[in-house]
């Protein structure tokens, strides 16, 4: 057998009197009092017990919303709205972590009171840092490294730094002091795109870099190749500063490094270069590397007349090196005019029209091993760079014997048309004949 | 059914005489005579191959020759157009994805396509060259006139068609000098007063676009040919109502007969074909690239017929709605030239009425050339 | 129509017959009008069977027996060759061999199972993704079925 609910004596629907208190919609006057006084208390006790002094938290609404930044925010707005926006306000670091004090008092002496750090000097940023970031338990969570301090004190930044130089970059200097996002990030001054700017806010500045003697990096990186895939084809494999120097462990790349360095993605250039007579082991730290010929930071795209004007940077005096460069530079030509001259011909063709698809797709064969022709030069050698050439001026040469064939076929419809107009007057003739007889006939 | 009839020793016996011993198969030969086409009545009652020797030595005036052959050879240009016409249907698909492309097949691809699409050009060409000329001789030699009436409406009406199919026919390689010399012209048609707009509704609209492909493709493929077809039926039938034109003063009409008639009109097909041909070679029309809607070529001009009203409105300044109806006026003035422009036949009239005709034709030449000529304001 | 031959029965035999072969050969003559163009229209429309067209969207990549399990084959077609790749005796896959960095044309590492550019040492993998290198776009990959035997790419 079920209970039923027996409703309470206070709410009583139906019963006596009319209207929404007896329908046991609003309950009766006397309870609303009560339970508005009730409600009330707090907020008075509250209005009476906000005291300036008193520690403990109250609920209002002054407060800051983020548990993260404390009431440290209040005063410090600007941080506070930078602070919200970064990765470390999502995991809970405070700004006692990094500032000490405390963050739960409005009063300076409290805040700023016992253990408060204020703005840490430049030479101490790093440590700062790696309290943390170079703590395996702490960042195993978020898979980061831990070994970015022990780099940055390889590097030509923290060398200086420990002998004194502030004017170098420190880890705040990079990813900002409050407004730290992941690199992933668009916002983040370590996305890729936004790095060259990140580091060219120092190595782009002349009044800082002029006094030691650098050029500057950031307006030659701008004006690379390397630059204009990164932004114009939106490629986030393009090089950047880090990709050649390395992110924490910065500096840039030793002599006899260089090859190496390019060599991260141009593995055929490397791999001729380490075997033709430029090689570094044979040449020591005189050779010639990446950055002789195609600069270091505004390097551009791959440009064959190289071969013809390269040479003579260091073999001015050398008729035979300078014979060889010309010749290699003669062989590439030659190969790249007859591939070009196949592909006006497909053109051409093509407004006929005649078909035309094979040929072109031949042409891409042939331009690619153009393409792979100009690697195989950095081994300074005329068959390797042979190897390439003969195979698209072959293609080349094909292409435009098998277009002439075809439009000399069209040619030769021009002799059928003669032909085609003997049969013509002799039909003409033989219906003349048979209409002669037919009218004779009549 | 006739009596048996005796057999003539001569004839060779064969599937004609056991045919005819069951069918009248003249009587089924006479339905060409309800069209105009052949000029006597046949005698059903006699046996086919007599009723074919009889219209063999028919005495017919001699048309295919002189001024009277434009009309022929509007008619062989027109079969040939639609032959090819209808071999090149085979393989062309009227969307905009697939138009140049099935066109590139066609003439690339297919044996002998190449060949079918230049003599369907340089035959449409030919055919509004014909047919433009027709209508000139006619209005040189005063054939409008009572009771030829019909002819010459036939004739307007022959070389509007003409200048249709050909702008209809255009845009269908919408390779991009068509798409764009149609946007051009469609701009001249909209730009009409009152016509405009009904065309522009019947044509698909202002932008030229797949249903627009797709209207003008009916239109060149079903509409206009059927019309074209009924306006030759007319033609056939007026001539058979009022007779050929007149001779020359002095020259008497010359008769041959229907075969050796029949004989020249195979020769001229022989002849117009050999010509296109040679012109398909010698001369073939170029093929150019897709059409891209978001990139004009420059330079590109509407169809040539529509050069006059296209300087008109360009650079006259006057209203376009004035100079629309001034152009409509005046082609309904050629339409019903027959109503107002009587004469009275005399010498004195005729070369009035000539020198007036040969005033408006040079005007509209000018037109033409000012609109080829004259860059784009 | 009325031949000239009916007009005057041939008296003699040599005249007679070279008439009747003047007339034989005026006549074929002209019926070679007909064969020449019925030939010509039969050949225009029977192509499409015998006429390998090479702006299809659907090509013919070979016999399915012909692929060796673990062989990649290019297909050169036209500006969009590709690259046919049998992984074992059910799957093949077919995928652009036109890289996506400078547009060079790929090569197949077999032993690697992975597709390789001789430019600039882009790697990509059998599904396109790219694997390592300066490649910024994975590769295009295409549909293939196998009928009767035939495979066939949907480009």
């Amino acid at each position: 057998m079920t209970t039923t609910r027996r409703p309470s004596a206070l709410w009583r629907p139906g019963a006596g009197r009319g209207g929404a208190v007896a329908s046991g919609l609003v309950p009766p006057p006397a309870l609303t009092a009560l339970a508005l006084a009730l409600l009330l208390l707090p907020a008075l006790a509250a209005l009476a017990l906000a005291q300036p002094g008193n520690p403990t938290p109250a609920v209002s609404g002054s407060a800051p919303k983020s548990p993260a930044s404390g009431r440290c925010g209040v005063c410090h707005p600007a941080e506070r709205v930078q602070f919200e926006k970064s990765q470390h306000a999502e995991e809970d670091v405070r700004c006692t972590s990094c500032h000490g004090g405390d963050d739960r008092s409005l009063e300076v002496a409290i805040a700023h009171g016992a253990g408060f750090k204020g703005r840490p000097a430049r030479k101490d940023i790093p440590a700062l840092c790696a309290s943390c970031h170079s703590s395996e338990s702490r960042m195993r969570a978020y898979n980061l490294p831990v070994d970015q301090f022990a780099l940055y004190q390889t590097s030509g930044h923290g060398r200086r730094l420990a002998r004194g130089d502030t004017r170098v970059a420190v880890c705040s200097d990079c990813h900002g002091a409050h407004d730290i996002l992941p690199p992933k990030d668009p916002a983040s001054r370590t996305f890729i795109p936004n790095i060259p700017k990140t580091c060219g806010a120092c190595h782009g500045d002349s009044a800082l870099m002029g006094p030691r003697g650098r050029p500057d990096v950031l307006r030659q990186y701008l004006g690379s190749v390397h630059a204009r895939e990164l932004y114009d084809r939106s490629n986030l494999r393009a090089p950047t500063c880090v990709s050649c120097h390395g992110v924490h462990g910065a500096a840039p790349p030793t002599i006899g490094d260089v090859d190496k360095v390019c060599g991260q993605c141009h593995t055929a250039e490397r791999r001729y270069f380490m075997a033709g007579a430029h090689h570094p082991a044979t040449n020591g730290k005189r050779g010639p590397e990446c950055a002789s010929c195609h600069e270091a930071h505004t390097v551009e795209a791959a440009q064959p007349d190289r071969l013809a004007s390269s040479c003579g940077q260091c073999h001015a005096k050398d008729p035979k090196t300078l014979a060889l460069g010309r010749r290699i530079w003669t062989d590439y030509r030659s190969a790249a005019d007859e591939v070009e001259k196949a592909a006006a011909l497909t053109a051409q063709a093509e407004a006929v029209p005649l078909q035309t698809d094979d040929y072109r797709a031949r042409i891409e064969e042939a331009r690619t091993y153009l393409r792979e022709a100009l690697p195989a030069a950095h081994a300074v050698e005329e068959d390797v760079v042979a190897a390439f050439t003969t195979r698209a001026r072959s293609v080349g040469h094909e292409v435009q014997s098998e277009i002439y064939g075809k439009l000399g076929h069209l040619r030769q419809r021009k002799f059928v048309l003669i032909l085609f107009w003997f049969y013509l007057l002799l039909t003409l003739f033989v219906l003349k004949r048979y209409r002669d007889q037919g009218a004779r006939k009549a | 059914m006739s009596a048996p009839r005796p057999q003539d020793p001569n004839a060779r016996a064969g599937w004609v005489d056991w045919l005819e011993r069951r069918i009248n198969l003249s009587e089924i030969f006479s339905f060409l005579t309800h069209f105009g086409f052949v000029i006597t009545p046949v005698d059903t009652s006699r046996p086919v191959r007599e009723v074919m020797r009889e219209l063999a030595e028919t005495p017919v005036p001699k048309y295919a020759s002189g001024p009277r052959v434009l009309g022929l050879l509007t008619a062989i240009l027109f079969a040939l157009e639609a032959v090819t016409g209808v071999l090149l249907a085979y393989y062309y698909k009227p969307t905009p994805e697939a138009a140049f492309e099935s066109t590139r097949t066609i003439v690339r691809d297919l044996p002998a396509g190449w060949f079918l699409h230049q003599m369907h050009a340089w035959g449409a060409w030919l055919l509004a060259a014909v047919v433009v000329i027709r209508l000139l001789r006619l209005f040189w030699d005063g054939l409008y006139r009572a009771p030829r009436e019909l002819l010459w409406w036939t004739a307007v009406a022959m070389v509007w068609l003409v200048l249709q199919l050909d702008f209809t026919g255009r845009l269908l390689t919408w390779d991009a000098h068509s798409y764009w010399a149609t946007v051009r012209g469609m701009e001249v048609v909209f730009a009409l007063p009152i016509a405009g707009p009904i065309l522009a509704f019947l044509l698909g609209g202002r932008v030229v676009n797949d249903d627009v492909l797709i209207r003008f493709y009916a239109l060149h493929v079903m509409v206009l040919p059927t019309l074209y077809a009924a306006c030759v039926y007319f033609t056939f039938a007026t001539l058979r109502r009022v007779g050929l034109s007149p001779t020359p003063e002095g020259r008497p009409e010359a008769t041959t007969t229907f075969r050796s008639h029949l004989y020249t009109m195979l020769m001229l097909t022989v002849g117009l074909f050999g010509v296109l041909v040679t012109l398909a070679t010698v001369v073939p029309f170029r093929f150019l690239s897709a059409a891209d809607p978001y990139v004009t070529p420059g330079g590109v001009r509407p169809p040539w017929y529509m050069l006059a009203p296209y300087a008109v409105f360009q650079w006259l300044p006057v209203p376009h709605w004035i100079s629309g109806l001034v152009l409509l006026a005046l082609a309904f003035g050629v339409l019903l030239l027959p109503l107002f422009l009587r004469g009275d036949g005399s010498p004195a009239s005729r070369r009035r009425i000539r020198l007036a005709g040969v005033v408006v034709l040079a005007v509209w030449i000018a037109m033409s050339a000012a609109g080829a000529l004259l860059e784009r304001r | 129509m009325p031949a000239p031959e009916e007009r005057a029965a041939p008296a003699a035999g040599e005249p007679a017959s070279r008439r009747t072969f003047l007339t034989w050969l005026s006549r074929a003559f002209l019926g070679l009008w007909g064969l020449g163009a019925a030939g010509v229209i039969g050949a225009y429309l029977r192509a499409p069977e015998h006429h390998e067209r090479v702006a299809a969207r659907l090509v013919s990549a070979g016999l399915l027996d012909d692929f060796k399990i673990g062989e990649g084959r290019l297909v050169r077609h036209g500006v969009s060759p590709f690259y046919v790749v049998r992984l074992d005796a059910e799957r093949v896959v077919a995928l652009s061999a036109v890289c996506t960095h400078v547009r060079c044309i790929l090569d197949f590492d077999r032993e690697r199972r992975v597709i390789v550019c001789p430019c600039h040492d882009g790697r990509f993998d059998l599904a396109g993704n790219v694997l390592s290198g300066p490649p910024p776009r994975p590769l295009p990959t295409y549909t293939v079925s196998v009928r009767a035997g035939e495979v066939y790419v949907h480009l």
